[in-house]
């Protein structure tokens, strides 16, 4: 019968078509996600789910709000806020969900959020780490050369010969740092050093090092000067190269130069303040966190150091949320989260991790020292007073602590260790410190 | 190696138990009466064989998906430590692991059985639903 044959043929057209569709969709190299006004994701290419499975526990791949909760709560009110009918809910939105596949580095996605309809939604998410890295260079090198056009103040220049000595200065160094030329001939740059645990600058040598891998360096930091005060200077550091050398391996110098920041350049530290605080409670947030911890990392194990890295959580912080309402529990998160900074050491560095997680960066400490510093503000929240327009309440936290140094395979490994010790502080009763067994942080 | 036996019952090879050797030894028609899907990769990660049961569950032709990139083109979902990772770093892996899959774009709890043998190039991955 020709009309079968015909719907056969076509039948098998349109499987063949469906296939073809179906492969399209499985090989997209960017994830795609339809959902419903709740966050229930109905529908997910493979690439969305290789991003988003890294993030859940027991497999449980069902709402994306729930998933992204810790990394990005905002998402579901942007969403509630949304008026339109359809249209961009938000476009190429940062979510900083740190811990990568194996733990390396602060992982970002970028997600895309668009409304169909009343309850059809369409996401795209990728991975934006390299990307955010990169956008991180060049803003700080847009505030440094808007600041330059701004300014009209001197600038130092120095320049150094292959081995990083100095072997050339010009006349406003003396101005900016009292050196005669012929006091810093022949030194390397670290003359200029002020340590300064609290700003987490990194060492003149550190600057030259990545000067020489990346071509160029910018930073902000303390400088000393002569009369053993220290200013606050901007600092870029350039690679010379060898005339005629195509390739540009030979190094034949540096360039520095060197710019005392004044008022004028307020916008460079705001920006940088902008990038690197959390909003809400004013102490490091999760990127800068991750940025210093890699460094901290680094210097482990260069130096054969060790620093310790402490989580900790608010207990039943949803129960504070259902009893007093969200804006007492972000009362609660600024009170505890400023009561614990006031009583660390200015090297230490406090950041909100996410929701009512924090962790503190402690250099140069062992696990026992980190566990007494633990318990010492575990004690301290226990006593606070949270007061609030809608009642004065108090909350405990648990503490998890775990080691860096040079047997550290990454930060995200030694979170993961904090990450269990915390686990086993709530599980144990909560209100407490646990310490995280060494054999689990070196991989 | 355990012999096989030539009556074994291909049809009631259990998903847990099924030996990789069997598996080499299997025609295509004993590999498409298997309940759960099999995929067998070369070490550069091309597929070699793809049963009947996989491509009916994933909506594929099984002509389209022979011979392409397994973890790039069609189980992306899986090219990551836990999967395509450890084919390449554990010499020998015999491993089921629970994971969530995309067929046909829907989240779909699974149960993956990972195969690979030191003396035998090819790798196996068992896909139950």
């Amino acid at each position: 019968m020709p009309s079968k044959i015909r719907r056969d043929a076509s039948a098998k057209a349109l499987r063949d078509e469906n296939a073809e569709l179906l492969q399209f969709l499985y090989a997209c190299p960017t994830g795609l996600i339809s959902l419903d006004a709740g966050g229930t994701m109905l529908m997910l290419n493979p690439l969305a789910m290789q991003l988003v499975l890294p993030l859940v526990r027991n497999h449980e791949v069902s709402n994306l709000f729930k998933i992204l909760e810790p990394y990005a709560p905002e998402l579901r009110s942007m969403l509630a806020s949304f008026a339109p009918q359809q249209g961009t809910v938000c476009d190429a939105h940062r979510v900083f969900v740190g811990r990568g596949d194996r733990g390396d580095v602060d992982k970002v996605l970028s997600c895309t959020l668009v409304k169909l309809s009343h309850d059809r939604y369409i996401a795209t998410l990728s991975d934006a780490t390299l990307q955010v890295a990169q956008e991180r260079r060049l803003k700080q090198a847009e505030a440094w050369f808007s600041s330059l056009i701004d300014g009209v103040d001197d600038f130092a220049a120095i320049s150094l010969n292959a081995h990083g000595r100095i072997d050339h200065v010009n006349a406003s160094v003396r101005r900016q740092t009292g050196f005669a030329e012929h006091e810093l001939i022949g030194l390397f740059l670290d003359v200029f050093d002020a340590p300064d645990p609290a700003s987490s600058v990194l060492s003149c040598r550190e600057q030259v090092a990545l000067a020489t891998r990346d071509g160029w360096h910018l930073d902000e930091g303390w400088c000393a000067r002569r009369d053993g005060s220290r200013q606050w200077c901007q600092r870029l550091i350039s690679v010379c190269r060898e005339e005629g050398d195509i390739e540009g391996r030979t190094i034949s110098g540096f360039t520095v130069v060197l710019r005392a920041v004044t008022r004028k350049a307020a916008d460079a530290a705001s920006l940088k303040r902008r990038l690197t605080t959390d909003h809400l409670t004013g102490v490091s947030n999760r990127a800068h966190f991750f940025e210093l911890a890699e460094r901290e990392t680094a210097r482990c194990r260069r130096d054969g150091v060790s620093a310790a890295l402490l989580m900790l959580d608010i207990d039943h912080f949803k129960t504070v949320n259902d009893t007093f309402g969200h804006a007492a529990g972000d009362q609660a998160l600024k009170t505890v989260s400023a009561a614990c900074g006031r009583a660390l050491q200015p090297q230490d560095t406090l950041a909100r991790l996410g929701g009512e997680e924090f962790v503190v960066l402690l250099p140069l400490t062992d696990l026992r020292r980190a566990g007494d510093v633990a318990e010492r503000l575990r004690a301290m929240v226990a006593a606070l007073e949270i007061v609030t327009p809608f009642g004065t309440f108090a909350v405990t936290a648990s503490f998890g602590c775990s080691m860096l140094d040079d047997g550290t395979a990454s930060v995200g490994v030694a979170l993961a260790a904090a990450d269990r010790a915390l686990y086993a502080a709530k599980r144990g009763g909560r209100n407490r410190v646990a310490l995280s067994e060494r054999e689990d942080v070196a991989a | 190696m355990s012999a096989i036996s030539p009556t074994a019952s291909f049809r009631s090879a259990p998903f847990e138990a099924v030996p990789h050797a069997l598996l080499c030894i299997m025609g295509s028609t004993q590999l498409n009466r298997l309940p759960f899907g099999v995929v067998g990769l070369s070490p550069d990660g091309l597929v070699e064989v793809y049963n009947h049961t996989e491509a009916r569950l994933a909506g594929l032709n099984r002509d389209d998906v022979l011979g392409t990139s397994f973890f790039l083109s069609v189980a992306q979902c899986m090219n990551n430590f836990l999967v395509a990772q450890r084919f390449d770093d554990e010499e020998e892996i015999d491993a089921v692991v629970a994971y969530v899959l995309t067929f046909r774009m829907r989240p779909t709890p699974v149960r993956l059985r990972l195969l690979k043998r030191a003396d035998h190039p090819r790798r196996y991955l068992l896909i139950q639903r």
